[in-house]
């Protein structure tokens, strides 16, 4: 009974690739966090997800995740919490092999990031990660970064983004965001445009980079689909492979 | 002399039977008078979550009829373009610097840290469902006479001790708020520029389209 009426949510897939199957996803709350499980034909992941709301200044969050399956076990912790003008998150996890579309990760990963708003609505972002990628997979799967990357940015409040960062090579960051629109660019160390069109129940993705992988997705509501290139490379079983990734996601109550 | 004291006590308890009344005819005035939808501006000080006095300015927009509130928040500059939508059943905390909206169901989303819960400011039957109230006075404000109601929280956990309440007489609605902890004043704001308009709901429930929706 109580299960029943719990809050929770579910997001089943089928991941088309060369190791085509289906991707489920899907968590219960449990006091004030929630219990997932991410089920993959040859992987499996069971964490928590804690958080702490500070209303209007932000929020505490803190999750766990073990995982078994081919190649061996696997799991990660995190922290994130905003307050006030900062923001941080740190994420740390190992997987001996990456399964895609819900383990993307590789080796040791890791992900420390901290933002700090600035008294004229700026912001400043300082982000150092291996192996991790840049963005949620609701964007779209990430191109692989195996190398450890070192990225600093100054956001201004109308939208414009600039930066730079070590990928190891040099590389210099542009971006913008109005609420519709954004995207990122990345040249030089790494050659990436992110793009996102977002219209109330319909958003697109775009992922290009250089050499050639990329993916275009759209969420349609809660239906989600996405196709790419190489998109998931140098992880998993996809180098040099087309894949497709068509999810449904339900809500209750 | 017995009997002089229990008729003392007797006039004291029917002089607090007399005002618990009314508190809550004020409470029913405010509640009468703030049925279509206005807006305001809160002013004045809160103390941070480091524990100094900082500037606060934030407007409140409401639409009684179908108990949508919005605060947006201006100063200080920790919660500028963060706001906080009170629905029916949810609340929404959007965060400038993660753009997440984090919807949380009503009855779990204690806003710790703040002491108070601002888009409930307009909000008198949100007032007396959590405060204990009591007609202590009144007061003469910039705004003209006003009735103080101070309020203890009912249960624990509220994050202040109490809160003063300054309504006004001839246009009974919430003036100035003064919210007290252990150590002292930890909020005292003015509700300003108020004004009956019009408001789209659409309007009051707007946040970024790329914000990332949460749910905790």
């Amino acid at each position: 009974m109580g299960l029943a009426l719990a809050q929770g949510r579910l997001e089943a897939g089928l991941w088309l690739a060369s190791r085509p199957g289906p991707a489920l996803e899907g968590g219960l709350a449990l006091g004030e966090g929630e219990v997932f499980v991410r089920l993959l034909p040859t992987r499996f992941g069971l964490g928590y997800l804690g958080s702490l709301s500070l209303g209007p200044w932000g929020f505490l969050a803190y999750g766990l995740q073990g995982e078994v399956g081919e190649g061996g076990w696997g799991g990660a912790v995190y922290g994130e919490g905003g307050v006030g003008p900062l923001l941080w998150e740190g994420r740390l996890g190992f997987r001996p092999k990456a399964a895609p579309p819900l383990f993307l990760e590789e080796g040791l990963f890791l992900r420390l990031a901290l933002r700090l708003r600035l008294p004229f609505g700026e912001a400043l972002g300082l982000e150092l990660a291996r192996n991790t990628p840049w963005r949620p997979s609701s964007f779209g799967l990430q191109p692989g970064r195996a190398a450890w990357l070192l990225e600093g940015s100054y956001a201004l409040r109308q939208g414009a983004l600039l930066g730079a960062g070590l990928f190891p090579w040099p590389y210099a960051l542009l971006g913008y965001r109005d609420g519709i629109l954004d995207f990122t660019l990345r040249l030089g160390g790494i050659n990436r445009l992110e793009a996102g069109l977002y219209l109330g129940e319909a958003s697109l993705f775009l992922i290009l980079s250089y050499p050639f992988a990329g993916s275009v997705g759209a969420w349609l509501g809660d239906l989600g689909l996405e196709v790419g290139l190489k998109a998931a490379s140098p992880l998993g079983e996809d180098r040099e492979t087309l894949y497709a990734w068509v999810r449904y996601a339900w809500r209750w109550p | 002399m017995a009997v002089k004291k229990s008729g003392l006590f007797l006039i004291l308890f029917l002089l607090s039977s007399v005002f618990a009344q009314s508190v809550q005819e004020i409470l029913d005035r405010v509640e009468k008078n703030l049925s279509t939808p206005w807006q305001a501006v809160l002013k004045g000080q809160i103390l941070g979550p480091d524990g100094r006095p900082q500037e606060f300015l934030a407007r409140l927009y409401a639409l009684p009829q179908e108990e949508i509130f919005r605060i947006e928040f201006v100063k200080p500059g920790s919660l500028a373009d963060n706001f906080t939508v009170l629905t029916k059943k949810e609340v929404w905390n959007y965060l400038y610097l993660t753009n997440q909206l984090i919807k949380s169901p009503r009855e779990r989303a204690q806003i710790q840290g703040l002491g108070f819960a601002p888009a409930e400011l307009g909000n008198p039957s949100a007032f007396a469902e959590k405060l204990d109230l009591r007609l202590i006075g009144e007061v003469s404000t910039p705004q003209g006479l006003a009735y103080r109601l101070r309020g203890i929280p009912k249960e624990a956990g509220a994050g202040f001790k109490e809160m003063e309440v300054y309504v006004l007489k001839p246009d009974p609605r919430p003036v100035r708020f003064l919210i007290r902890d252990e150590k002292g004043v930890v909020a005292d704001l003015e509700v300003g520029e108020f004004k009956r308009t019009p408001l789209d709901k659409a309007a009051l429930l707007r946040y970024p389209k790329d914000a990332q929706v949460v749910r905790r």
